[in-house]
């Protein structure tokens, strides 16, 4: 198939009133979602998730990667209004963000968040459609011992970067693992902790596991300590962002969308890590540097730049190697199951139409957002004003009713509600969630591609070393584990 | 006595677990067939491996946080009082009951009093907002999953919904 045919494909795919309104529908959700302090982009997206059962593949995933990127933006509002990131991926953006807010000038930043939100969010989609397909016609030459390494060192940065303490990641990571044993063998079908209970023969449900360590912990969490810790929010102020504003911070803008891609590629790195970056890119080759972390609005954008160019970005290991980049994608994954679609090389033989769909759907999304998002600054106040007391109940509630919802059963609720104390308990020890459903994800894809290069070379283990695609993964594997090492030991000294 | 840092309590807990598994859960709970030629292919390989890097993780933590200082956590959060305690417990009643209460009860009357608890257990300062949200969120839910989505919700043993 052309490139032409493909395209078309995805156009006549993706031109329907259905899809263009669920990718509408998703940013609105996640701009929502993600201006609300505790809920996240993550939990957004796990939330919405089983909405996009009875949809139309192609609609189901558009409507989540909406979610996505309006909860990245969304995270940037209460960042700059009220000093509380609402994802992690916004911290940086309260540096300069809400000194502008203390100065009267909270407009404007939400201004110039919004402009640098989509001007990256355009470049990571690029990139996305620039890389992912040469990556996957890459991948393609990829055999069982090659998907292992790749997957070791996926999992190797995971742990590594996902949290204060690398033993801790591991140790979540080692726990995702576990987990995904449950269930029969993969090779000879005999029982793994099945206890001899059906339920658990085809392992425990991905959608229960992921909204039990993303959604329960937070309403456990609520009723630990019940008083809401929304502060005050900040008047928007008159100034609002001007060209010349977006003119002087381009360069930070363009330089922080950049490094997101960078780091939204590799996967496990995230938003948070890549925002920073950006942040102290643009404080170190701007003339302002030290207006920087004093209300300055190059930061504002860099930080928003970075984070959201790492939102297209992330999806190029997912499209392309079958591996998610962060826990959204992580999500997003198990939409693509659910509609019995596996991302990986071979989508982009098989499911050409859906990938250009996607495309041509992302391009979309970076319009929608600029819209919504100049709406929804406005409207603030009213997400601000959700009694979260309320809303931690019908996020229960919704919790229930979607993981029922996968496969008509109880059991997954019961599920979900173990998942949600194991996470609190992983809450309250500081171990990162994200490592441990990451691993989950892909430990079957790590067990089963072992097993195979073993089948194939009668286990021996100098298969797993049999070539330079391997040897690639297993070099940058150990530089990884040596450089996440060092960093630890110099903290500490 | 020495005061432990959060890292070593993880840190045995780990090696607990790994104990724990290797010399008790799988060999219990993971069956492998006798005939198989080559240990790497055994249904038992995985989780024993994993099971020994949990133990090596959970070692490299104890001794890494026995010599670290002992980070003070806020009074407030580290200790909530009784009532805390209290609300952890209940919740943690309502979703056992939840979990008998769906298929007798049925999906959106049980979500509806769980709503209604969980809302009023938080002391919520909008208890006549609640109780409207608990009757329309369920029944709002139900209406899609139900009839848009096709899926069938447990309708329970006394009151069943069109």
């Amino acid at each position: 198939m052309s490139l032409m045919d493909s395209l078309m494909a995805g156009l006549s795919l993706v031109s329907s009133f259905e899809a263009f309104a669920a990718l509408f529908l998703g940013i609105c959700i996640g701009v929502v979602g993600g201006a609300i302090p505790g809920l996240s982009a993550t939990m957004a997206v796990a939330l919405t998730l089983p909405f996009t059962f009875s949809m139309q593949p192609i609609t189901g995933i558009l409507l989540l990667l909406g979610v996505y990127k309006g909860g990245i933006f969304g995270g940037s509002r209460p960042a700059i209004l009220i000093k509380t990131p609402g994802t992690p991926a916004s911290s940086a953006t309260i540096l300069d963000g809400y000194p502008m807010a203390e100065q009267g000038e909270a407009g404007r930043a939400l201004g110039m968040a919004l402009w640098a939100s989509c001007t990256a969010d355009l470049v990571s989609n690029l990139a996305l459609i620039l890389f992912a397909g040469w990556l996957a016609s890459f991948a393609l030459k990829f055999g069982p011992p090659e998907f292992f390494a790749l997957i070791l060192f996926s999992l190797t940065i995971i742990a590594g970067v996902s949290g204060e303490s690398l033993l801790r990641g591991a140790l979540a990571a080692m726990m995702g693992l576990l987990l995904a044993t449950v269930g029969l063998d993969l090779v000879y079908g005999t029982n793994r902790f099945t206890f001899g209970d059906p339920n658990m023969m085809g392992g425990l449900n991905f959608i229960a596991v992921l909204i039990g360590l993303f959604a329960i912990p937070e309403i456990i969490a609520m009723a630990w300590n019940p008083v809401a810790h929304l502060g005050q929010a900040r008047q928007l102020g008159n100034s609002t962002v001007t060209f010349a504003d977006y003119r002087r911070s381009f360069k930070s803008i363009i330089r922080g969308s950049l490094i997101g891609v960078f780091l939204g590629s590799i996967p496990g790195i995230g938003a948070a890590p890549s925002a920073f970056l950006s942040y102290s890119e643009a404080r170190r080759n701007s003339p302002n540097k030290e207006n920087f972390g004093k209300g300055e609005i190059e930061g504002v954008a860099a930080s928003e730049a970075g984070n959201n160019g790492v939102a297209g970005a992330t999806l190029i290991p997912l499209l392309a190697l079958g591996v998610p980049g962060d826990v959204i994608t992580a999500i997003i994954i198990g939409a693509f199951m659910v509609h019995g679609l596996q991302p990986g090389p071979m989508m982009f033989l098989l499911n050409v139409d859906i990938i250009y769909g996607l495309f041509i759907g992302l391009i979309v999304s970076s319009v929608f957002l600029l819209l919504i998002g100049s709406v929804a600054i406005k409207g603030f106040r009213f997400v601000a004003d959700v009694p979260k007391r309320i809303l931690m109940p019908a996020v229960l509630v919704l919790c229930i009713y979607g993981v029922f919802a996968v496969n008509n059963n109880i059991f997954d609720v019961g599920v979900m509600f173990v998942m949600g104390w194991l996470g609190y308990l992983m809450m309250c020890f500081r171990i990162p969630a994200a490592p441990f459903l990451i691993a989950f994800i892909l430990g079957p894809l790590l067990e089963d591609n072992f097993r195979q290069a073993m089948l194939m070379s009668g286990s021996n283990p100098m298969i797993l070393f049999r070539g330079p695609i391997t040897w690639f993964f297993w070099l940058a594997t150990v530089v990884t584990v040596f450089a996440i090492t060092r960093s630890i030991f110099s903290k500490s000294t | 006595m020495k005061q432990l840092s959060a890292h070593v309590h993880v840190g045995i807990a780990a090696c607990l677990i790994a104990l724990f598994l290797i010399f008790i859960g799988i060999p219990k709970a993971v069956s492998s067939p006798s005939n198989v030629q080559n240990i790497v292919l055994a249904p038992t390989f995985w989780p024993y491996v994993l099971s020994g890097i949990t133990g090596i993780i959970g070692l490299a933590m104890i001794i890494g946080g026995w010599h670290q200082p002992v980070t003070k956590v806020n009074d407030d959060e580290s200790r909530p009082g009784a009532l805390g305690w209290l609300r952890l417990g209940s919740l943690a009643v309502i979703m056992i009951v939840t979990m008998f209460a769906l298929p007798r009860l049925g999906m959106v009357w049980t979500t509806m009093l769980v709503f209604l608890i969980t809302a009023l257990m938080f002391r919520t300062r909008h208890p006549r907002t609640a109780v409207l949200c608990a009757m329309l969120i369920p029944l709002a839910l139900y209406l899609f999953f139900a009839h848009v989505a096709g899926v069938g919700i447990p309708q329970g043993n006394y009151v069943r919904l069109p």
